[in-house]
């Protein structure tokens, strides 16, 4: 594109200048609709409880402190559900990423009898959205005894075809002479695995594994279906109860405006991290579920 | 010999994705047929279920309620279909435009941040900026002189929201899909295009547009996929007032299921909503030719 936008800038008409004035307007309009809001919740989190409530519209943080932060923290028990969310997270991810990866292996063996069947088991599972076995699902865990673990929600979305078929897309992409070479020399299967293909894969890899963090850290239904204990209760959950609750009819809380912005930011932080490596995979991970690799 | 080698390397092979196939196993395929099974049954307080035939489903639809959840999942995801498609594609075709490319990735950022944030964020922002004491909207509203909206306990207000939210959350997503799309066009068509003294507008109205239609399609699809999944967001935005105007499929069955104990009742609906994905997802793979490959 670079090549057409140099020549663009070469012939300008007055319509093309025209144009592309009209072209960045929509866009600052369309970048304040999300930076207002988001800047809007820094400016209160960092406002005391008083200032927060303070008529008027806070763009700034009034009488600066880190008061609300300190208070979700510790005093509403934001701690332990955000240690909740990130022992959910990392296990969750590690066993989703290896599982993709061993099962997409597999299916990029030729030879392999069943494959086809094997192929097809996996992908129907696509067409099946989780929502809509909740109830059964419930009753599954229910009678495996995993209610009120974090164990069930590592467990929750464990296995997904969508990371079946990338990891497989992209270990087809691996020359085949490397393995069938390092067979000949009389590596196993699993050694050709961990030491050719995963190193080879690690884009995809990436890929998936950032894709299921930001899933898993925004976790929501399996945890209200499956927790009951608060203990065990992950960060969204709380945060919900916190941020949510007793606005809808009266606009006022017992939790003031400070605290719960504070959480806001807490939950985000982890996101807005990951985002400068995620960047790097967008587009592949993107359409992961999109389009048609 | 060579048999007996292959052999065994298969059943190497089988070991490695035996976790896969059990998992899918348990947590997928036998509370799929778990639920079809439960659709005809009735579970008694006691334990232990009977027999109904049909009676769950003749009781979903001749109730009101079924009804109006359906009409809200119609009005919600169809609002979000229709009012959220173009927002996206005028995003990209504007991304496309800049020259700055330092302004281009701020730009694709900025946009693209809602779409990582969890329902709860979003609605505790939301509430939040849509407060009817403090909040900017209201205030501004106030500091010009009108009356303030309750946003989020106004019946017309809070399903509008069900659906500009999500448009708000994706638009940046499902921008970044259409870019993708516009930057494997021909370079060769726009110079083209240009020697025949096409302005900016015409190459874009002429070329880019009409390209895009492929990934237009699938991008309507996968949102006709969406409405029927529709949980969190009506699940952590609705209240008491609100609840009937904006409950949708998912959102009922989890009422009827968890909270009621009515299995069978929640396993018919669900089973009803899994026939109208399945035959939409064959309507989309088919025409996306998503699968094919093997």
């Amino acid at each position: 594109m670079s090549q057409s936008q140099d020549s663009a800038r070469m012939h300008k008409t007055i319509g093309d200048r025209i144009y592309q004035a009209g072209v960045i307007i929509f866009l600052v309009v369309a970048m304040s609709l999300m930076i207002i809001p988001f800047w809007n919740v820094v400016a209160v989190a960092f406002s005391s409880a008083i200032g927060s409530m303070s008529s008027g519209i806070i763009l700034w943080p009034r009488d600066f402190t880190v008061n609300g932060f300190e208070i979700i923290w510790k005093n509403l028990g934001l701690e332990r559900a955000f240690m909740n969310s990130v022992i959910v997270t990392f296990f969750g991810t590690i066993a989703h990423v290896l599982l993709a990866c061993l099962a997409g292996y597999v299916l990029i063996q030729k030879d392999l009898p069943g494959k086809r069947l094997l192929v097809g088991f996996i992908l129907a599972t696509m067409a099946i959205p989780g929502e809509l076995i909740i109830i059964p699902l419930f009753v599954v865990y229910k009678s495996l005894g995993l209610l009120d673990s974090l164990f069930a929600l590592i467990l929750s979305g464990m296995v997904s075809g969508f990371s079946i078929l990338l990891m497989r897309n992209f270990f087809s992409g691996v020359p085949f002479d490397l393995a069938e070479s390092a067979r000949i020399d009389g590596a196993s299967d699993f050694r050709i695995f961990a030491s050719i293909y995963m190193p080879l894969a690690k884009a995809g890899i990436a890929t998936i594994a950032l894709f299921e963090m930001v899933g898993r850290w925004n976790m929501f239904l399996p945890v209200i279906l499956y927790i009951n204990d608060s203990s065990k209760y992950t960060l969204q959950v709380v945060l919900r109860s916190l941020v949510t609750e007793n606005q809808g009819n009266s606009g006022t809380s017992m939790i003031t405006p400070n605290v719960q912005m504070a959480g806001i930011l807490i939950a985000v932080l982890p996101l807005l991290l990951l985002y400068p490596i995620m960047q790097r995979y967008f587009v592949k991970g993107i359409s992961l579920g999109a389009v048609k690799e | 010999m060579q048999i007996t080698g292959n052999m065994r390397r298969y059943a190497w092979l089988y070991v490695m994705i035996l976790p896969v196939l059990a998992y899918l196993a348990l947590f997928v395929y036998y509370p799929l047929v778990q639920g079809v099974i439960s659709s005809f049954q009735e579970t008694k307080l006691l334990g232990g279920t009977t027999w109904v035939g049909t009676q769950n489903y003749e009781t979903a639809i001749n109730t009101k309620q079924f009804w109006q959840v359906v009409r809200n999942t119609v009005l919600i995801g169809g609002g979000i279909i229709v009012l959220g498609f173009f927002p996206p594609i005028m995003v990209a075709l504007a991304l496309n435009e800049l020259v700055s490319l330092a302004f281009k990735k701020m730009a694709q950022t900025t946009v693209y941040i809602p779409h990582l944030f969890s329902w709860v964020v979003i609605a505790g922002m939301w509430m939040y900026i849509l407060a009817p004491n403090g909040g900017i909207v209201n205030e501004t509203i106030k500091a010009l002189g009108g009356e303030p909206i309750s946003f989020f306990t106004s019946i017309p207000w809070s399903r509008f929201l069900m659906i500009a939210l999500p448009i708000w959350r994706d638009m940046g997503y499902y921008a970044i899909i259409y870019l993708a799309a516009i930057t494997s066009i021909n370079p060769s068509l726009y110079e083209a295009a240009r020697v025949d003294g096409a302005s900016r507008f015409q190459q874009t109205w002429q070329i880019t547009l009409p390209l895009l239609k492929p990934t237009m399609l699938v991008v309507f699809m996968l949102n006709t996929l969406g409405m029927l999944r529709i949980f969190d967001q009506i699940f952590i935005m609705r209240n008491p007032v609100t609840k009937r105007y904006v409950d949708v499929l998912m959102t009922y069955v989890y009422d009827l299921g968890i909270l009621q104990g009515k299995i069978g009742l929640a396993s018919a609906i669900s089973v009803m909503v899994l026939g109208a994905t399945l035959i939409m997802t064959a309507i989309v793979w088919t025409v996306t030719g998503f699968g094919k490959e093997d």
